[in-house]
């Protein structure tokens, strides 16, 4: 399918976190530029992130949310409130959702007031929130549900409401980390329908997740970063970075029926992870 | 009916009835048995009773509320200081007057009563405050730890949601946590009522069932002292059942 890459959304620079003078991740560098399809109206960015576990993953959502200060390097995102194409600005806490495995909530909110919550520092009206709310209430399958607190909705419910709330507290990005896992099938559709409508509502909404499900990264993602220790001059080293990128788009492997030429890719995939 | 000897067994609720009947029955035979003859160490059923009836007679209810407007009273002055001490606890200038505060828990009541005494002349202020004092320390403790035990995902969604550093403490641990304040205060609600009948037997003023208990004590009124535990019991009993089921009608999102 053809397809044309525009700005850049995403823009990380040699970016190093340690705690406690103990390096978890260092030298991190990515871009990740709004991609257009001909024919198609709006096509997010779906960007997923795998590695062994300890490897720096989630280390890595929190300081590209900017949950966590960075020791070194920058995150950048484009800036929506300019008009210039490829404004930027240095993300902070609150730029880029975050979504945790556990689909955290305020626990004493229901579904209609934490998204209220959520909008609380946007120009809208009153009515113009309460049209909002409904309107995405409705699109995501929440309106049965709008006035049950946390501990009275299934897991889907309430990733779909940290979804929601996320995306508008923050405005397009949404980072999930590991959306996927302890879901059965019939979750894991629904996790999935979630992406293509994000992905499918505006141009500019990205989302990255990262996952152990090496198959549905390959099935659904757009570009798979794989996240493991670096061997540099035969030595491993003990902190996490990118050790392998792998652009769907640019392999013909995206937007299309999974097939033998995404299985040997989950096979490279895989080993690059193995000796990472 | 074998099963209910077994470990784990799993019962009838008509059953688990039955075994609380026979316990039930069981203690009440024993006690009218065991306190059947002339002498006796524990007061038999007929001066238990005595004991309640007079009581009543001498304004037991009155007594009561006595004893139930301290404990209010009280409680309500020590969860304002315990909240302020615990919900500033994250703030590090503060956090170590919390956590000297909680440690205040181990001093003994007498002794440091003296020094109460000196300072506030007025009995009922005295039981007051002497009761606030030694309650701010357990409820600050319970309340600290209700607060350390916030995960911090928590922490991080509100950040993500662009919350001020007061917003999180206001969403997170003050709004998010409010269930859990009705339950430290059931949970604490033994101690601050075995301390009551303690402060009010120590510093007589508006009688309460304290007051009552050393007055039997000191007539040696076996009857009255064990129909007083019963009250007090049953009045404990019933706050706890109350408190509860307060913070599950206030709080349908909590289930501690």
């Amino acid at each position: 399918m053809e397809f044309e890459f525009k700005e850049t959304l995403v823009y990380v620079e040699n970016l190093s976190i340690s705690y406690h003078g103990v390096c978890i991740i260092k030298d991190i560098n990515l871009t990740e530029k709004d991609v257009v399809r001909k024919g198609k109206d709006s096509t997010g960015q779906i960007i997923a992130v795998v590695g062994r576990s300890g490897r720096g993953k989630s280390t890595f959502f929190k300081a590209l949310t900017g949950l966590v200060p960075l020791n070194e390097g920058k995150v950048l995102i484009r800036d929506f409130s300019k008009e210039e194409s490829n404004s930027a600005k240095n993300v902070e806490e609150g730029d880029i959702g975050f979504v945790d495995q556990k689909y955290t909530l305020f626990r004493h909110k229901t579904v209609s007031e934490t998204l209220l919550y959520a909008l609380r520092n946007s120009a809208f009206s009153a009515t113009e929130k309460e049209t909002k709310i409904n309107g995405l209430l409705k699109t995501w399958g929440l309106e049965s549900v709008k006035d049950k607190y946390p501990n009275e909705l299934s897991g889907g419910q309430k990733q779909r409401t940290a979804i929601i709330e996320q995306l508008v507290s923050s405005d397009r990005f949404i980072v999930l980390d590991e959306p996927f896992s302890g879901l059965d099938v019939g979750n894991i559709r629904e996790v999935k329908k979630s992406f293509e409508l994000l992905s499918n509502s505006s141009e500019y909404n990205t989302i990255v997740f990262s996952t152990h499900d090496i198959q549905l990264a390959t099935e659904i993602a757009q570009v798979i970063y794989v996240i493991g220790y670096p061997t540099i001059n035969g030595e491993q080293k003990k902190y996490g970075t990118i050790v392998a990128k792998y652009d769907l788009r640019e392999m013909g492997l995206c937007w299309s029926e999974y097939g033998p030429k995404h299985k040997k890719l989950y096979d490279d995939i895989v080993e690059n992870m193995m000796m990472s | 009916m074998k099963n209910i000897f077994y470990p784990f067994a799993i019962i009838s609720k008509s059953k688990q009835l039955l075994i609380v009947l026979f316990w039930f029955l069981l203690l009440m035979l024993t006690w009218f048995v065991g306190t059947a003859g002339e002498k006796h160490l524990f007061p038999s059923p007929v001066q238990v009773f005595e004991g309640f009836s007079s009581l009543f007679n001498e304004g037991l209810v009155v007594h009561i509320f006595s004893s139930l407007k301290l404990c209010f009273l009280s409680i309500s002055i020590a969860i304002i200081l315990s909240a302020f001490w615990a919900y500033l606890w994250p703030i590090p200038v503060i956090k170590v007057l919390s956590e000297f505060i909680t440690k205040l828990r181990f001093l003994p009541l007498a002794g440091l009563t003296l020094y109460i005494t000196l300072v506030i002349h007025e009995a009922r202020n005295m039981q007051i405050w002497i009761m606030v004092i030694f309650l701010t320390t357990f409820l600050t403790t319970s309340l600290i730890s209700v607060v350390s035990n916030i995960p911090q995902e928590e922490f991080d969604h509100a950040k993500t949601l662009k919350c001020s550093k007061f917003e999180t403490i206001w969403q997170v641990i003050i709004l998010g946590r409010l269930d859990f304040v009705i339950d430290v205060i059931r949970q604490n609600l033994a101690i601050t009522w075995m301390m009551l009948v303690t402060v009010e037997s120590t510093v007589s003023s508006e009688g309460g069932l304290g007051f009552l208990i050393k007055n039997s004590e000191k007539f040696s009124n076996h009857g009255r002292i064990i129909a007083l535990q019963i009250i007090i019991l049953c009045i404990g009993l019933l706050l706890d059942w109350s408190i509860n089921y307060l913070r599950k009608a206030l709080f349908r999102y909590s289930k501690i």
